[in-house]
């Protein structure tokens, strides 16, 4: 522990709430859908920076599973786009 | 010298997800802003993990850590892919710097 | 038993067992819950992903993640560069460009690892045409693709 763990975590939540305010106004409904590649991101490093900040390691778990259900959505649509793509086009 | 190096490491992701947020903030399209987003905010979480990693208590817990990295690689790519082309779908067109 | 499979069982029990040893950061207590578990993973990856339907190239990983993790963080400083000196900084364009790539899953590969490359985000793949978003059009896409696209091609077993 650096003692840095806990203010960067708070500063990676500004962010994420700056960025969640950014991308609600818009403009268009494909902007609002970068909250899901924000919450992946950023929600996963501050759940690690707190871990390590005295969270305990549990939270390492919860930022792990977090990833791998993002990575199980991210994949599903990758092989939903593929069957589709195969005979149509969306 | 651990901790020196874990300071510069967690401050660079620091960085990158900043300059993430910026990019978002100040691009014209939702196709740049993906750029900024996909690309600059998992280079900061690979920063993060790295510089905790390197503090970790032990090789597994470091590596588990670690682990965290590609699987979120995996749904950033997947999903800005899948953003992308919706709003292609959806008919945005790309900004182009002639129109301005 | 046919050795494909005894050398699949080998294989796959020693990765899952490794995964099992960082999920519980080395604790002991731990194996006989693992041992539960690593055989049930076993048992549901020789079902869902029979030995040989697809073989990945060890080489091929190998250079596939040396090249992505280099150039992803060429990418992220790339975009955070610009980033920082804003709008005025980019001359975005889209770019279209043939795959050559023989079966569909890797040419989805690379429409999704483009996402994280330098410069690019994949649009549409249709068939073998695959349509970029590139964020400065002036930058050497093309031989870039061209290059992921041998590497991803040695992964799968393929060739390009």
């Amino acid at each position: 522990m650096t003692g840095l763990e806990f203010p960067l975590a708070l500063f990676l939540l500004t962010n994420l709430v700056v960025a969640l305010l950014a991308a609600v106004r818009g403009p268009t409904a494909a902007d609002r859908m970068l909250l899901a590649l924000l919450f992946g991101t950023t929600g996963v490093g501050i759940l690690v920076l707190l871990a390590s900040a005295g969270g305990g390691s549990a939270l390492v778990d919860v930022a792990l599973v977090l990833a791998l259900l993002a990575a199980v959505t991210g994949v599903t649509f990758a092989r939903r786009a593929w069957h589709a793509g195969e005979k149509s086009d969306d | 010298m651990i901790e020196l190096v874990s300071t510069l490491l967690l401050s660079v992701g620091a960085f990158f997800y900043f300059a993430g947020t910026l990019g978002l903030l100040r691009f014209p399209d939702v196709y740049c802003r993906l750029h900024a987003l996909a690309k600059a905010d998992n280079l900061g979480l690979g920063f993060i993990l790295l510089g905790l990693a390197i503090q970790a208590e032990s090789l597994a817990a470091a590596l588990k850590l670690v682990l965290i990295w590609p699987l979120v690689l995996a749904a950033s790519a997947t999903v800005s892919y899948a953003i992308a082309r919706r709003a292609d779908t959806l008919g945005i067109k790309p900004w182009r710097r002639e129109e301005r | 038993m046919n050795p494909v499979m005894m050398i699949a069982i080998l294989r796959r029990g020693a990765l899952l067992s490794f995964l099992w040893w960082i999920l519980t950061e080395g604790r002991r207590d731990a194996w006989v819950a693992g041992f539960v578990a690593i055989g049930a993973a076993l048992w549901l990856s020789l079902r869902l992903c029979a030995p040989r339907s697809t073989q990945i190239s060890v080489g091929g990983l190998g250079a596939f993640l040396g090249y992505f993790i280099w150039n992803s963080v060429r990418g992220g400083v790339q975009v955070a560069l610009l980033a920082l000196r804003g709008r005025r900084a980019l001359h975005p364009g889209t770019l279209e460009l043939q795959l050559n790539l023989a079966s569909p899953a890797p040419r989805i590969f690379v429409a999704n690892v483009l996402a994280l490359m330098p410069g690019t985000v994949s649009v549409r793949l249709n068939g073998k045409r695959l349509r970029l978003h590139v964020i400065d059009e002036r930058m050497p896409i093309v031989a870039e693709v061209k290059a992921l696209e041998v590497l991803i091609a040695r992964m799968f077993g393929e060739r390009v």
